[in-house]
């Protein structure tokens, strides 16, 4: 007779899913740290130059949107970019023999890269308004705002790099939604620059949400969308991708 | 009691044609040793795979302990340990911390899975390695730590794809006294996949037989090699270089430079003797019963 086997709580595998994951960084953790400051860095400034001083609505979508770059689809693309070498390395093998849920896997992988976003986000927002000219107003509802943004594209970037078939492609795929989600929405770009037809297709991004709610946590701007709506939004996206790659799709290999 | 059940398993992968296993059907009760033997290509690692439930057969059923293999997320998971062909699951723990994770996810206390990681250790020979990556360890001692993280919190059934691979003589008896150790003390259903035939003919208390996809013999290894035991194995040393002059008879076989081998009929077998005795070029020779290897090897020259 088949003997009941004790399975660890939740939290428990998260946890250890988590130091697991983050001892992937033990050796490479200063770069990656290193570049993940460096890009939003360098886009804040590169965009802070063509805009007008006297603009800060534009100077705010861009900080905001450049943290929303770094933490939304910084850790998106890592997580897709990891679950394709999970799976090549059998790694992710390993993983589906163990009684632990697929979402805490999931959760505990962009936990590990959230940790190393976080210095990226602070020094982005810290530097950025002194290259902008802005004050920042942090609320602090910006302690949910970070992890719920950083997290919300997780099921997103597993189902990627689960689904596409080297990670070359899963890169290329990664930098096209990245650049999809950015452009089709009021993320970098004021929604009265944008065509009505983009504005009106934004509410189904989850970074016009993140945008959102960056611009109301960090400084305090007042936005069409509420807070509320875009942390259940954000939640929303979270739950039903981890509900769909977690529970729904097959990932055993074909 | 079954512990697998496999029904009419077949699997060709996509944009092949060939079938990886075809119309497999198989019973393993609990607690036996099953070996899994054949020819590379032979469909054994699918079969294991798709045991695992890490592999989606194209069509037919696999039941553990009576339940279809997707039937609740964690099912499998919570019954098997699964040991790879190769693979570096988890290069950047060191062994001690990979040992440990697996033992308390798989459901021991900390305190608990902590022990089960120094047990281990010990028992694989691996105390040494306790703090090293995994990535950094030689081919051998990775072996044994993946064998060791397989069987961290004794799942009840176990399966391994090539055990013994990249071990030296030593370490393969090892994992050979553990699996059998393992298998009576704790009851554990283990089912292997294995080149090393005669070291696993020690171990396994059944054995399926598989080419190009089927299987072609199941059964206990001294019933499937009932058929040979009218025949002698006779093996025979030259020396590096000399041809063999044999006496007429049996065609041999060299299993690897200067050594042969050949099956003789037992009534044959003291004048085939006699014979050799006189040749000054044998530098020595055995003569032993058929083993499974033997028999694998009789089936596998048999026309399809």
């Amino acid at each position: 007779m088949s003997a009941r086997r004790r399975t660890q709580s939740f939290p428990v595998q998260l946890w250890d899913l988590t130091l697991i994951q983050l001892a992937n960084w033990r050796w490479s953790w200063r770069g990656m740290l290193l570049t993940s400051v460096i890009a939003p860095l360098l886009s804040t400034a590169a965009l802070g130059t063509f805009a007008a001083r006297d603009d800060p609505d534009t100077l705010a979508y861009i900080l905001t949107g450049n943290v929303v770059f770094a933490l939304l689809f910084g850790t998106f693309d890592k997580v897709a970019t990891h679950f394709a070498y999970m799976r090549m390395v059998g790694r992710l093998d390993f993983f589906a023999t163990l009684p632990v849920y697929r979402a805490a896997l999931i959760l505990a992988t962009v936990t590990a890269f959230l940790v190393l976003a976080l210095p990226a986000v602070a020094v982005t927002l810290l530097a950025g308004q002194a290259m902008l000219g802005l004050t920042l107003a942090p609320s602090p509802w910006l302690l949910v705002a970070v992890p719920l943004i950083g997290v919300s594209l997780c099921g997103l970037g597993a189902l990627v790099g689960i689904l596409v078939r080297s990670p070359e492609e899963v890169g290329s795929l990664s930098s096209l939604i990245t650049f999809v989600l950015l452009g089709f929405g009021p993320v970098i770009i004021p929604p009265d620059r944008l065509p009505d037809i983009i504005e009106t297709l934004s509410v189904l991004s989850p970074a016009t949400y993140a945008a959102s709610a960056l611009r109301q946590t960090v400084l305090d701007m007042p936005d069409r969308i509420p807070l509320a709506v875009d942390f259940l939004a954000l939640a929303g996206f979270l739950a039903g991708s981890l509900w769909v790659v977690g529970r729904r799709m097959d990932w055993r290999s074909t | 009691m079954a512990v697998y059940d496999v029904v009419d398993l077949t699997k060709i992968y996509p944009r092949q044609t060939t079938p990886a296993n075809d119309r497999l059907t198989l019973s393993v009760a609990e607690g036996e040793i099953f070996g899994l033997l054949g020819d590379n290509g032979a469909g054994k690692t699918t079969l294991i795979r798709q045991m695992a439930n890490l592999l989606a057969p194209t069509s037919g059923a696999i039941r553990l302990f009576g339940e279809p293999l997707g039937s609740a997320p964690l099912y499998v998971p919570g019954h098997i340990g699964y040991m790879p062909q190769d693979g570096l699951a988890l290069n950047n723990l060191t062994v001690g911390e990979t040992l440990y994770f697996t033992a308390h996810l798989r459901g021991l206390d900390r305190r608990d899975a902590r022990a089960e990681r120094d047990r281990l250790l010990d028992r694989l020979d691996l105390g040494t390695a306790r703090d090293r990556l995994i990535v950094r360890l030689s081919g051998g001692q990775r072996r044994l730590a993946m064998l060791a993280t397989t069987i961290a919190a004794s799942p009840p059934v176990l399966l391994l794809d090539e055990p013994t691979n990249d071990l030296d003589p030593l370490h393969r008896r090892l994992v050979w006294d553990l699996v059998r150790e393992i298998n009576r003390e704790q009851g554990l259903t283990i089912i292997l996949v294995t080149h090393n035939v005669i070291e696993a003919e020690r171990v396994i208390q059944r054995v399926g037989i598989m080419r190009g996809g089927r299987l072609i013999a199941v059964g206990r290894p001294g019933a499937l090699k009932a058929g040979l035991n009218r025949q002698l194995r006779l093996e025979i040393v030259f020396a590096p270089g000399s041809p063999p002059a044999l006496p007429p008879g049996p065609a041999p076989r060299e299993v690897m430079p200067g050594r042969w081998q050949l099956l003789i009929e037992r009534e044959a077998a003291p004048a085939y003797l006699a014979a050799l005795n006189g040749d000054e070029s044998v530098e020595d020779f055995s003569l032993s019963t058929a083993t499974l290897e033997d028999l694998f090897l009789a089936l596998a020259e048999r026309p399809a």
